[in-house]
């Protein structure tokens, strides 16, 4: 009797606090959805604001068409993104694994090192990669971003990769040595499947990182025609005017890859992370 | 032997998606190399033949989709006739200024840039732009009074050359709603003009809180310095120093004159939101109903045209002084075109800065920017005469009271502009300093790097205020 | 612990018998470009610290502490500094309690969980940019929806203008920033509570524990490294973070939202002296560096420099 009204007031509590976290979500991005569909003198009337578009229109979607090559920076924003994120989880594969099975002489001071690249403001490395970048011409390239990407967002890559391979055991490794099967071979065929879901997790952290990146973005690129979906967007920011349905608009459409990436993988994001936790 | 083949694999795989993602990159900074069939067409006689092939980057610090299209099309025309592709390259503007700073940094400008009048002190003393005044010969005769008289006089006065070529003037003027004024009784004619007393009046009438309307488009963010400090000259005779290089604004006129200024904001005749306000909200905010009036340059005049119905807006001229009747107004050039110092081909920038300075394409581009064009021949266009949307912008060009007050110095300050200039200023409006040390802060600091200034540059003198009699 | 020691002893043991410099052959990759990339920057940031550094200016030269001397005596150093540490203790400190319920919450099954966790995970996916641009607009004085609602639900009689008041900008951005970061600790979190076994919880219900008791005997033991390491991880990543500042308020009004990233990049840029930005940023790393030792030294994490 005790148990099951305990179990009631456990639900209702876990209902409510569920709504809460839904509408504490749901609500800014409602809101953004809302103003991206409102025709302009809608949006900056501050007599009545409305709460549901009183006039739905694709205005500022089109318009977002039509003042920006969308489709141009979506292609960029694939490209870089896609491939510093391939190469960030081949190297933390690499280093996750290295850091994880073996002991070697300056180990500490790798993850010291690690810790300190996360602790540099970022524009102190811009400037001096900048001119480091325009030296060897790669300025205005893909180049120059995905070589960036890889390495500000490496370091956590990496040491998240660690602790997967930490969770796994040695014993499954061990045999495959015992039959016959090389170092890198083992990683390929018994290790890494294992842990599909943590490299997904990787993956998408990566994924997540170099997606949003708009200070590099504006620094390293030139033309539009290289720019990506955040540098893009900022543009939207004239001198005279900020295009509010239209900037929301464009918040709606670079949210969308990601929110759909997201329904399909976050299962093994949490699955991957859990696996890989760190031990208590 | 194994292991290497996997090993082997995977790196030529992890290398085949980088080259296969990044290679396609490069293009941009190269552009296309020369294209034979357009040489023939080229007709500027002198440098012409052999520049063709050439390609410049010009880069545009202030893109849109109206700009962008012009450019493109310019560019194209440019081609046809001289052979030299030109590369657009642009940055959105809040960005302008940094990104400016890094290419000018690492040696990476482009041939041609469009500068701010702000950032001219930085560009020249780094030497990042290269003089114009060879370049431009005789031809100023070409160009409009105002062009040769304020903008390049002024130029001259502090830099001893000119450096940029403006791409068309612009003039500050006031943006009122013209409905609300008429619903309110208030007549205004810009023919007759108005003081800044009875501007200030009119902004207090149309405040009205209640239906969300305030009377000015306040600039309390970066900037905000600037129409004050135009406003404090009217009490200076729009000097900002003495020949010795003592500030004038300190004095008990001037002292009021702030009082007056900020009080627009501390009466709330404008939204409190707007000492967060720079730009791009003001222009915003008066275009969206939320205030009155708006003090800005006629590049906003398309921008209401685009957004507002004719009966909505009118422009006024700047108000006059009160002490002395003069019509104090900065007249300058929008995006003014220069040649950096890393070009390694300015005889074709030049060609290019030429060209776009042509009569046709000069005028065609002001009529997209709400600028008024910079050639004399092209001034009687209808847009600029009686009647048209920039009648009072011309008209006040030809004021026999337009005085140009003198800028706050051939020294860098973009430091204080932004910062303390507007800090010091929104410091005093939150209840956290008084009127009194806020001004001081501001001129003090601008005395001793003015001072300084003139220590180091024994040879200038220091700047006064212009006028085109 | 000592299963990870175990498995490094084995692991070389079988490595002795190959060749010894294998664990390089793993690193290189990683720690090349890293060295080379971040090093290069980071030494000379430490150089032009002390040097006098401005861009465009050919004139460079060491100017014993001059910075240092400028950074000290910046009228606002301590407002900054002060706004710095109520932004970053007011979002990690939101950030984590948020995620915990979250994560609590998430815990159990329940039918659409999946759905339910990719809307609420999303916050995760925006760019500060866009975060930026949406509170912002949200929060204007006069066409914000959120003093809109305040005005309709009568909770106020005029809704303030919560980007232009002292304080309040502050807590607009700092509230923003948590909204981004709930999901990454509640993500974290979540995977270190279903890593627990259920035996665990299962024997302490036999013996009769109520939920606190659980909660804090069980619960908490288990996730506090994850915890730890998150909150470390964080603290380093919004002390660094000035996106959503520059995007909100640029350090507005009168500098009571600026924070010290924020300021050296309009000290970067704005006055082009990177001499003063350098001397900031090691500022910021030193304090970064301190607190991470003290950080973990307090809360008993065995292995410093590892996260």
């Amino acid at each position: 009797m005790k148990r099951t009204t305990s179990r009631r007031i456990e639900t209702v509590i876990r209902v409510i606090v569920l709504t809460f976290y839904g509408l504490l979500v749901v609500l800014p991005i409602y809101w953004m959805v809302i103003t991206s569909f409102k025709t302009n003198p809608e949006i900056v009337n501050t007599q009545h604001i409305t709460y549901f578009p009183e006039t739905f229109t694709l205005e500022n979607y089109q318009s977002l068409f039509r003042m920006l090559s969308y489709s141009t920076y979506l292609k960029n924003s694939i490209i870089v993104t896609l491939v510093s994120a391939i190469v960030i989880v081949f190297l933390s594969i690499l280093g996750g694994y290295g850091l994880a099975r073996f002991k070697f002489k300056g180990k500490g001071g790798v993850l010291i090192f690690f810790m300190l690249t996360q602790m540099i403001p970022c524009i102190l490395v811009i400037i001096p990669l900048y001119i480091v970048f325009s030296k060897m011409g790669l300025i205005n390239t893909r180049i120059a971003l995905f070589i960036y990407y890889v390495i500000t967002n490496c370091p956590f890559c990496v040491v998240t990769m660690r602790s997967f391979f930490e969770r796994i055991p040695y014993e499954l490794e061990e045999a495959a040595y015992v039959d016959g099967c090389g170092r890198l071979e083992t990683l390929w065929r018994v290790v890494l499947p294992v842990m599909f879901s943590g490299i997904v997790a990787v993956f998408v952290f990566a994924f997540i990182g170099a997606w949003n990146e708009l200070i590099a973005g504006t620094i390293f690129l030139n033309t539009p025609d290289m720019w990506t979906i955040p540098v893009g967007l900022k543009s939207l920011i004239g001198k005279y005017s900020v295009q509010w349905g239209a900037l929301m608009a464009g918040g709606v459409l670079a949210l969308l890859p990601t929110a759909i990436m997201f329904m399909f993988v976050q299962r093994y994001v949490v699955e991957g992370m859990t696996a890989g936790a760190v031990k208590g | 032997m194994r292991k290497k083949k996997i090993m082997a694999l995977m790196l030529s795989a992890a290398l085949a998606l980088t080259t296969i993602g990044c290679g396609g990159g490069n293009n941009g900074t190269t552009g296309e190399s020369s294209s034979d069939a357009t040489q023939s067409g080229s007709q500027t006689a002198d440098a012409g033949a052999e520049q063709s092939g050439v390609t410049l980057r010009f880069l545009d610090v202030s893109p849109s989709e109206t700009r962008q299209k012009y450019y493109e099309g310019v560019f194209e025309k440019f081609k046809e006739e001289t052979g030299i592709s030109v590369v657009y390259e642009s940055v959105p503007w809040d960005d302008a200024a940094n990104k400016i700073t890094v290419l000018g940094a690492s040696d990476q400008l482009p041939d041609v840039l469009t500068t701010h009048s702000g950032w001219l002190g930085q560009l020249t003393s780094s030497e990042w732009i290269i003089p114009l005044t060879d370049y431009l010969g005789d031809s100023t005769e070409d160009y409009t009074v105002a062009v040769n008289k304020l903008f390049w006089q002024s130029e001259i006065d502090r830099f001893g050359d000119i450096y940029t070529i403006p791409d068309g003037m612009m003039v500050k003027g006031i943006f009122v709603r013209k409905d609300w004024c008429e619903e309110l009784g208030i007549e205004l004619d810009p023919a007759k003009g108005w003081t800044y007393d009875e501007y200030f009046e009119v902004v207090e009438k149309l405040t009205d809180v209640e239906k969300k309307h305030y009377g000015v488009s306040y600039r309390g963010a970066r900037g905000a310095f600037d129409p004050l400090m135009t406003y404090l000259q009217n009490y200076t005779g729009g000097n900002t120093y003495d020949s010795e290089g003592n500030i004038l604004i300190k004095s008990d006129e001037c002292r009021e004159a702030f009082q007056k200024w900020t009080d627009l904001y501390r009466n709330g005749y404008a939204p409190e939101d707007s000492i967060n306000w720079g730009f791009t909200e003001m222009v915003d905010n008066f275009v969206g109903g939320l205030t009155g009036t708006l003090m800005n340059d006629s590049e906003v005049a398309p921008t209401c045209m685009e957004n507002m119905e004719d009966d909505q807006w009118m422009v006024m001229p700047v108000p006059k002084s009160e002490k002395d009747g003069k019509l104090y107004n900065l007249i300058n050039g929008s995006y003014s075109l220069s040649i950096s110092s890393d070009s390694e081909n300015p005889d074709a920038a030049w060609q290019l800065i030429e060209f776009l300075a042509r009569t046709e394409n000069s005028s065609n581009y002001c009529r997209l920017s709400g600028l008024i064009p910079i050639k004399k021949d092209a001034a009687e266009d209808e847009l600029y005469g009686e009647g048209g949307p920039y009648y009072t912008f011309t008209m006040q060009l030809n004021d026999p009271d337009l005085v140009v007050p003198a800028t706050i110095g051939a020294f860098d300050y973009t430091d204080m502009h932004q910062g303390v200039m507007h800090e010091e200023i929104q410091k005093y409006l939150l209840g956290d300093i008084d009127a009194d040390t806020a001004l001081d802060t501001i001129a003090d600091e601008l005395e001793i790097r003015m001072k300084k200034y003139l220590e180091e540059h024994p040879e200038t003198s220091v700047e006064k205020a212009l006028v085109m009699q | 612990m000592s299963k990870r020691a175990n498995d490094e002893k084995r692991a070389m043991g079988a490595l002795s018998r190959r060749r010894k410099n294998m664990p390089y052959y793993f690193m290189l990759p990683v720690l090349l470009p890293l060295v080379l990339l971040f090093g290069y920057p980071l030494i000379k940031s430490c150089i032009i610290a002390f040097q006098n550094y401005k861009l465009g200016n050919p004139d460079i030269y060491f100017n014993d502490f001059e910075n240092f001397r400028k950074l000290f005596a910046d009228r606002d150093f301590f407002l900054i500094l002060k706004n710095s540490l109520i932004y970053v203790i007011g979002s990690v400190a939101g950030q984590f309690f948020l995620g915990l319920g979250l994560a609590l919450a998430l815990k159990k099954k329940f039918p659409g969980r999946g759905i339910y966790q990719s809307i609420v995970f999303l916050p995760w996916a925006f760019s500060a940019f866009v975060v930026g641009l949406l509170f912002r607009w949200s929060f204007n004085g006069e066409y914000g929806v959120v003093n809109d609602l305040l005005l309709k639900l009568n909770i106020v009689e005029k809704g303030p203008a919560w980007l232009g008041t002292p304080g309040l900008s502050l807590l607009v951005v700092t509230i923003a920033m948590i909204w981004i970061g709930i999901p990454f600790f509640g993500i974290m979190i979540l995977a270190a509570l279903q890593s627990i076994p259920n035996d665990v919880f299962e024997a302490a219900d036999i013996d009769g524990c109520g939920i606190f008791r659980k909660f804090f005997s069980i619960t908490v033991p288990y996730i506090k490294p994850t915890i730890i390491i998150t909150i470390l991880l964080r603290t380093i990543w919004i002390f660094n973070s000035f996106d959503l500042i520059i995007i909100m308020t640029e350090g507005g009004p009168a500098n009571y939202s600026q924070t010290l990233p924020s300021y050296i990049y309009t000290k970067a840029f704005s006055a082009y002296d990177f001499g003063l930005a350098g001397a900031f940023g090691l500022m910021l790393m030193l304090i970064l560096g301190m607190y991470a030792v003290v950080f973990l030294k307090i809360s008993n994490y065995e292995e410093a420099g590892d996260f």
